[in-house]
């Protein structure tokens, strides 16, 4: 009877489905929630041989998600990259644990200068500085070979249909303020809607909004002019091997940011995390990072570590004169809904 | 007598019960949860309010929802238009390589959605052999985008509910006396008339059923426009997605979903109702049609 | 009467339809290419990174653990709700059988977001388990409707026959309906079984930290990895469903 057989295969299939799905690992799991292609390969599995544990890796697209996620109710993370603007407006609301920094002996390495600068939690009370780069554009020069660095490029009908802007909400409408002269923190509703109109108008010249996607897209040429992020452009120009890919940081100015460790409210693993969030600070990992996403880790002790080629990389580094002409991006407060207006506004429109 | 109906509540209860908490009270919560607030920064407000419908007064929806209906719809359209020749084939094949055509029909189906999305992607890149090819044909502009708008979005959509579309054809093709076919012919009608007015007919009620096999999920879609549409082609799927993971406003969300269900139900009970009268109108009539 | 070509035409043109884009998908799964612009020399090398990725073979076991647990029990709820259809028509069972057939109907994400704001509403946090509830409640309507296909053919003397003869329900359930049922409790169950490990909408809606199953996993890369993985992904997904369906074929073909 050819069916008996199949339920008895199926039958004892199921059982080995439930009993192998128990008792099959006994160590201590670490929740982590990050960006994509943040963490240098092999890293994780370093740390889980270091302390014995099982790393879960989940990854996010936008500060948004990751907030709307927490907000949702998913309690089992433990360790979080939200970005700096974000940190207050988590923390206010009890969604941050307060860090113990005698838990965390490494963050004497953290770079005073960038927490000066650019960190926004400069006690680092919530959250540990772990990233800095910029957002500036990145495109094919050998498709488009009269490239302005302006955001204006965005408004150019001759390269419809293979442009991106980033799916994210400050990054986009902060291009658009900074083309118009304005601060991208601005709270001026006027300064806010003529932005929205703005991308609203490029908007027809954009196949689409991409946080992640354009990285792939520009490395393949689909995309020729893309919104991006300094390190991951330059991931794709290395692991490409891609020389017609150039990254530029506009005239009008550009967006500077700063992502950061935290461990939200009511994590499973605190000890780990915070031993994580150390870890991650030990000079070799955080060179190792700089060295495999080119994004400025702000760690004194790793900046020895690093090969001369990556030390001295302005996109990387970036010298203090091109910084200037960058602005960071800070928290709204309550004036967040009027991006979110905007943004909605944006994303709708025709 | 009485064990009887004991025996009936006894067994019936749990996949009752459980369809009952799983589905029936969710549905109706949708509908709860749209009539109260959005908590500031994200969630379920404290209040009971009909600002959340009022906001859907917004322009914007409008928009969406009628890009959502016409999608849907000419996405059934060219289902049907295309799943009746192939369900009049198949009909016509000798019985055992039926099996097979049906087989190979289907088997596409049996991969998983997203791929079938993805290899679209691939096929409509722009520099890639299909763009090509329109190209030299005179069909396309170089710097034309295949992808990321209404027509990528209306493409893939057929792609994925054709299959749906055959199946309730076949079935009632199946059932079609082609006999009538000759008859009309010996009475002087081309194969096209016997075809369009002889077998179109005879075979409604699947095409009823095909329809609301097709447009109504369609109207749900989210994946494709997400991963083939551009800004300019999202659908209530997106909209309602959006509002949950970005927004995290679920009364907005709720209240959307209530529009959706809605357009929903409507064709499905109409198509209810009709399936009905014609099934009823064909039999009493003694035909040899289903 | 002599066929027309035209619908042989169009179903011609539907299968190359259908079929050109998943043999693209074949195609391109050997080029060594790594954005499949042009084919650079066929190679292996997509399917051994993806034999390397633990990230892959994890979602793969959480798709294949969430499938079996819902499939063995919306196979169990499945066929008592058909037996029950099929035998009873009380008012009980008209309620019933719109409560089956509706999760047909209704598109995913609905079914999805519906299920998230309950659990949200009650505070229950997202994890395989709101997952497996989820698929549970789709497969339901899928195995009650194959089976109540089945139980139409079925010769209901037999049962009367058993039961004149003194059979308990237990020896008629074991000698009876098993044997001449299994075959479409079996369809039935392969078809939760694809339909849950093929489902992305309500698993990508309910999904915890760290939840990810094979689709969430394709979908997410869809955005990131070069493509070539992914379409080796594809092709082995391809294979193993192909491999499924050609089995219950075989399984629900009647007996001679």
């Amino acid at each position: 009877m050819k069916f008996s057989r199949f339920f008895s295969f199926a039958g004892s299939a199921l059982l080995a489905g439930f009993f192998a799905g128990c008792g099959r690992d006994d160590r201590p799991v670490l929740h982590v929630y990050n960006w994509s292609d943040y963490i240098a390969d092999g890293l994780i599995a370093q740390f889980e041989e270091a302390f014995g544990c099982r790393v879960v890796y989940d990854t996010f697209e936008s500060n948004e998600a990751l907030y709307a996620k927490l907000q949702a109710g998913a309690a089992g993370y433990d360790v979080i990259f939200p970005s700096s603007y974000y940190v207050s407006l988590m923390a206010e609301q009890g969604m941050l644990q307060r860090l113990n920094h005698a838990n965390m002996p490494h963050l004497k390495h953290v770079d005073p200068a960038v927490l000066a600068a650019v960190s926004l939690d400069k006690e680092m009370t919530f959250s540990v500085p772990y990233m800095t780069g910029t957002t500036g554009i990145a495109y094919r020069k050998d498709r488009v070979p009269d490239f302005e660095a302006s955001w204006r490029v965005y408004g150019r009908s001759d390269l419809a249909g293979r442009m991106t802007f980033l799916d994210d909400m400050r990054e986009v409408l902060g291009a658009a303020l900074k083309t118009l002269g304005h601060s991208l923190n601005s709270t001026d509703p006027a300064e806010v809607n003529a932005a929205a109109d703005l991308v609203i108008e490029w908007k027809r010249n954009i196949a689409r909004f991409e946080t992640v996607g354009y990285k792939a897209g520009i490395a393949s040429g689909e995309f020729w002019v893309v919104q991006g992020y300094n390190g991951d452009v330059q991931m794709v120009i290395e692991d490409n091997e891609d020389e017609d890919i150039v990254y530029a940081l506009p005239e009008e100015g550009f967006a500077i940011w700063e992502d950061t460790m935290a461990i939200p409210a009511g994590a499973p693993n605190v000890e780990l995390a915070e031993q994580f969030i150390n870890w991650m600070h030990s000079p070799e990992v955080a060179a190792a990072n700089i060295e495999f996403n080119y994004y400025h880790c702000p760690n004194t002790a790793a900046y020895a570590l690093i090969s001369d080629e990556v030390r001295e990389d302005e996109m990387v580094f970036v010298p203090a004169e091109t910084l200037a002409r960058g602005e960071q991006i800070r928290d709204l407060g309550e004036h967040l809904s009027l991006y979110n207006r905007a943004w909605d506004r944006v994303k709708s429109a025709h | 007598m009485r064990r009887f109906r004991w025996t009936e509540w006894i067994l019936t209860a749990p996949p009752l019960l459980w369809l009952i908490a799983f589905f029936a009270l969710p549905t109706g919560l949708i509908l709860l949860l749209s009539f109260r607030s959005a908590a500031v920064h994200g969630g379920i407000g404290p209040e009971w309010t009909l600002n959340t419908w009022k906001s859907l007064a917004d322009p914007v929806y409008p928009a969406i929802i009628w890009r959502t209906l016409w999608l849907s719809a000419a996405c059934t359209g060219a289902c049907i238009a295309m799943g009746l020749p192939v369900a009049y084939w198949i009909a016509r094949l000798p019985r055992r390589v039926r099996s097979w055509a049906l087989l190979l029909i289907i088997l596409p189906f049996w991969t998983n959605f997203l791929i079938r999305i993805f290899a679209w992607r691939t096929l409509l890149h722009p520099d890639g052999a299909l763009k090509a090819l329109l190209v030299w044909l005179g069909l396309a502009e170089v710097n034309d985008q295949l992808l990321y708008n209404q027509w990528a979005v209306l493409l893939v959509l057929v792609y994925t509910h054709l299959p749906f579309a055959i199946l309730p054809l076949y079935a009632a093709a199946e059932r079609f006396d082609f006999g009538l076919l000759d008859a009309a012919r010996d009475l002087g009608a081309t194969r096209g008339q016997a075809f369009a007015r002889v077998f179109v007919p005879g075979v409604r009620v699947g095409m009823l059923t095909a329809l609301l096999i097709v447009f109504i999920p369609a109207l749900g879609s989210y994946a494709i426009p997400e991963l083939v549409g551009g800004p300019g082609s999202e659908m209530i799927g997106n909209k309602i997605a959006q509002r949950i993971f970005n927004d995290r406003n679920l009364p907005l969300a709720s209240a959307l979903s209530v529009v959706l269900a809605v357009a929903v139900f409507l064709p499905l009970m109409l198509g209810v109702w009709l399936r009905k009268r014609l099934g009823d109108g064909l039999v009493s009539r003694g035909g040899h049609l289903s | 009467m002599k066929l027309s070509r035209m619908p042989l035409l169009v179903s011609l043109l539907v299968l190359i339809f259908f079929y050109l884009p998943m043999g693209m998908l074949v195609l391109q799964s050997f080029n060594q290419a790594r954005f499949g612009g042009d084919w650079t020399g066929f190679s292996f090398r997509w399917y051994s990174e993806l034999w390397a990725r633990r990230d892959i073979h994890e979602a793969t076991w959480n798709t294949l653990r969430i499938a079996m647990t819902a499939t063995a029990i919306s196979m169990v709820l499945g066929s008592v709700a058909a037996w029950c259809l099929h035998r009873y028509s009380s008012r009980l069972q008209q309620l019933h059988r719109s409560l089956v057939y509706a999760p047909l109907v209704i598109p995913d994400i609905l079914m999805g977001i519906s299920l998230l704001l309950l659990f949200v509403h009650l505070n229950v946090p997202l994890s395989f388990n709101t997952i497996i509830v989820a698929h549970i409640t789709f497969c339901v309507s899928y195995v009650a409707l194959v089976l109540l296909g089945r139980l139409q053919d079925f010769d209901e003397s037999m049962i009367e026959a058993a039961r004149d003869l003194g059979a308990g329900w237990g020896t008629i359930l074991r000698r009876i309906l098993l044997p001449l049922l299994g075959p479409g409790l079996a369809a039935g169950g392969l078809l939760a079984f694809t339909l849950s490990i093929d489902d992305f909408v309500i698993t990508f809606l309910l999904a915890g930290p760290g939840d990810t199953t094979l689709p969430i996993k394709i979908f997410s890369m869809m955005r990131r990895s070069s493509p070539q993985i992914i379409n080796a992904l594809s092709v082995i997904f391809m294979s193993v469903t192909f491999a499924i369906v050609i089995l219950s074929q075989r399984l629900i073909r009647p007996k001679p």
